[in-house]
């Protein structure tokens, strides 16, 4: 799946597991379910390209703020404002030398 | 000679697209730097004249979307819907199309005809991305003109393209997002409830879109305008539809999907960016901090290695310079003389000594930020922000600091949370500046000979320490509430562009010159004739009297009267304060060295510094401090906070060095 690409029919997968953004780990990818802040905080994330239904990649998740690429964006986000970013992460395995190249 | 056809063109387009690039190449030198009326957000403009067509280019504040979330976003709205801009530019990062077009799809609404700017198409390519300009173009129903404003390319094309749109020569229907299907309805019934009382000129369907955002501006404006039965009714609407924000956010993005499924094909994989390498080594701790300690280290090599030496020389050509004039003035009365040479080429000397260093430590720290590595800067100190309650985006603005406190408080301007901006700018006047760390060395190589440097950097530990302590006070207990939100990009890394690193560099020297420089000026003349009035020496004069007054002050710290004048000096510019020593101990400045050690024991050298470094702020720095935080009363708050920590940090000092038998 090419990055960032929206996937139609969020609740089909409403059955996953969902999880704070923050709780994956680098190098893992996961896609956006629902963001449980106010008004702000969702739009400048729909505005730099993080909105239900996107895909997400974690750069850097080492105890500060996160690093994620979405969209071909790079994007750091505060601890506080991750945890509020529900996702489910995206099984790799079958894709793993494509994932190893990328590295 | 026909009159020239003139068109009001705004510049669009998130952070990173390369505006600042576009909006430089176009307008040069005709750039005016302004702020908007009654804001703290810089407005740029600019004129580009074509054949008869004289065009008025204005640069609107960077925004991620158009909602009321930042200033800058507010105005660039505003502007587009009051003005009614003849065309708007809307800049793209092409190697991000989707963010990139999620602004467009808010500017689509405003009414102004819009045409896209592909910047950094090559970037695109490289990253195996191919858009087919012309089925964007088709899908969009808009004109759009590829560019590669880093090489210049594609810009005239896009004037061209700007001229034709502007005269209705150009094809225009613009696709405008709808909201989700499942909420067309309620969009439909907001439209008709609200239509005939939204006031001109704010176009219906924005209104309505802003409102199923839950916009506060945009609702607070409607409750005003609607009568209270059709409010109500608009506000249960909202509530029964409480994913509205969803829907309209949902609408965009499949809006977005079909655009990017239309033109954009990735025709191979991306190489592996440089950016990736890099960031994997300077986003991760271990190696990311001393890195960024290292960089910071090497500016500050760069700045005193071939600056001071610069200063050193401009310090020589201004006093010869009075030398020179001096017999020219000897018929003239004695306090014009004064005011002359003391006041007026002493203040403006002093202001022109400064900027070999300032000039070497801005380029250095707008060529890191040009390359992109500021960001990454922010992002490896984002944890240490957090302890004294700011975040990775406040480090920019305090490091610049070091140069001179005028531009870090300006600085602050970047970081959107109101809280956080205060915070930024109360914290920043305990970064040493360039003025403060000179008075610094000279003292205490003087007085500590030896030891001078290892007291120097003590003293510099100090304050970044009681910047630390007094950001976690003042978030503590009062800033409580708001939190402040970390969002930030970060850019991919590029090559400088010398233009941008130039046009920084100029704009932060001229506010230091504009600010620093008139204020240092009238108050160098304003000292010189209270230090010389009545009595025509400075014992005998207002200031030396003031002095002797609030002399007694001084005593628990170890400081006599001399050192008191020199520091309420100091409030003029820092480096004033070694001026008025060697006046008041009738030595020169030549004459310091030698005399400073037999003058003030270790003890209250030490205390004098660190009221120096720690005290109330040059006078320069207290006005862009009140400008950018616009309320006496945190100024007030500030003054109070810094008298007191300086005070207290010399009195525990000096009897500290007593105690130790320093």
């Amino acid at each position: 799946m090419p990055e960032g690409r929206k996937v139609k029919g969020v609740k089909e997968y409403m059955t996953v597991d969902l999880l704070p953004l923050n709780s994956l780990r680098e190098g893992e990818k996961g896609i956006i379910h629902f963001i449980s802040g106010g008004y702000g905080l969702i739009s400048r994330l729909a505005s730099m390209g993080m909105a239900p239904g996107m895909q997400v990649t974690i750069l850097r998740n080492s105890g500060g703020p996160l690093l994620v690429l979405t969209n071909g964006t790079r994007i750091a986000i505060g601890k506080g404002q991750s945890s509020k970013i529900m996702v489910s992460r995206i099984k790799i395995k079958k894709d793993k030398k494509v994932n190893d190249r990328e590295k | 000679m026909t009159e020239k056809n003139k068109l009001l063109v705004a510049l669009a387009g998130q952070p990173n697209v390369g505006k600042s690039t576009v909006f430089n190449i176009l307008t040069g030198l005709s750039q005016h730097v302004g702020n908007w009326p009654g804001k703290t957000v810089e407005k740029k403009e600019g004129l580009f004249v074509s054949g008869n067509t004289e065009i008025r280019i204005v640069d609107l504040p960077g925004a991620y979307s158009l909602t009321a979330f930042s200033e800058e976003e507010r105005l660039a709205r505003d502007f587009v819907i009051k003005e009614r801009p003849d065309v708007v530019i809307l800049l793209t990062n092409s190697a991000a199309l989707e963010r990139s077009l999620y602004l467009l799809s808010e500017v689509l609404l405003l009414g102004s005809p819009v045409i896209l700017g592909l910047n950094m198409i090559d970037v695109a390519e490289e990253q195996g991305l191919q858009i087919d300009v012309e089925a964007l173009k088709n899908f969009l129903g808009i004109p759009a003109v590829p560019l590669i404003a880093a090489k210049n390319r594609g810009i005239k094309e896009l004037i061209l393209q700007v001229i034709s749109l502007a005269k209705g020569k150009s094809e225009y229907n613009p696709l405008i997002p709808e909201v989700s299907p499942d909420h067309k309805e309620v969009f439909i019934d907001l439209v008709e409830t609200t239509k005939e009382h939204i006031p001109q000129p704010y176009p219906v369907n924005w209104v309505v879109t802003k409102l199923m955002e839950g916009d506060p501006e945009v609702m607070d404006m409607l409750k005003k305008f609607l009568p209270v039965e059709k409010w109500v009714k608009v506000e249960s609407l909202l509530q029964k539809h409480e994913d509205s924000q969803l829907a309209i956010i949902g609408g965009r993005y499949d809006w977005i999907e079909d655009a990017i499924r239309s033109s954009v094909s990735r025709y191979r994989r991306g190489q592996i960016l440089l950016t990736d390498r890099l960031d994997h080594v300077l986003t991760r701790p271990v190696f990311g901090i001393p890195i960024l300690l290292g960089i910071l280290g090497i500016v500050f090599l760069l700045t005193y290695g071939l600056g001071s030496p610069l200063q050193g020389l401009l310090e020589w050509l201004i006093n010869s310079f009075a030398r020179l004039i001096d017999p020219f003035l000897r018929r003239a009365p004695e306090w014009i003389k004064g005011i002359m040479i003391d006041g007026i080429i002493g203040g403006a000397g002093t202001v022109l000594t400064f900027l070999p260093v300032l000039l070497i430590f801005f380029a250095a720290m707008a060529f890191l930020e040009d390359v992109g590595y500021m960001a990454r800067a922010a992002f490896v100190m984002d944890r240490f922000m957090h302890t004294i309650g700011l975040h990775g985006k406040s480090f920019l603005p305090i490091f610049l600091g070091f140069g001179c406190n005028v531009p870090a408080v300006l600085g602050a301007r970047i970081i959107e949370s109101e809280r956080a901006k205060i915070l930024t700018i109360l914290v920043a006047p305990f970064v040493p500046c360039t003025a403060r760390l000179a008075v610094l060395a000279l003292i205490a190589a003087a007085v500590f000979g030896g030891s001078g440097a290892f007291v120097s950097w003590s003293l510099v530990a100090l304050n970044i320490l009681a910047l630390g302590i007094t950001g976690m006070f003042i978030n503590r207990f009062f800033l409580k509430g708001q939190k402040m939100p970390f969002i930030m990009e970060l850019p991919v890394y590029h090559k400088p562009n010398p233009k941008t690193i130039g046009i920084v560099v100029w704009n932060r020297l001229k506010a230091f010159i504009k600010r620093a420089g008139t204020v240092i000026l009238g108050f160098s003349v304003f000292i010189w004739i209270i230090s010389n009035i009545p009595g025509g020496t400075i014992e005998e004069s207002l200031l030396g009297w003031i002095g002797r007054l609030i002399g007694p002050l001084g005593t628990p710290l170890g400081l006599d009267w001399k050192m008191i004048v020199a520091l309420l000096g100091s409030f003029v510019a820092k480096e004033n304060s070694i001026a008025m020593l060697g006046v008041l101990y009738g030595v020169g400045e030549e004459g310091l060295r030698n005399v400073l050690p037999t003058v003030m024991s270790h003890a209250s050298a030490l205390s004098f510094l660190v009221v120096i470094m720690l005290f109330i702020p040059c006078a320069a720095t207290v006005a862009v401090m009140k400008q950018e935080i616009g309320s006496w009363k945190w100024l007030l708050f500030s003054f109070v906070l810094m008298f007191l920590i300086s005070f207290g940090g010399a009195f525990i000092a000096y009897r500290l060095a007593l105690f130790l038998g320093i």
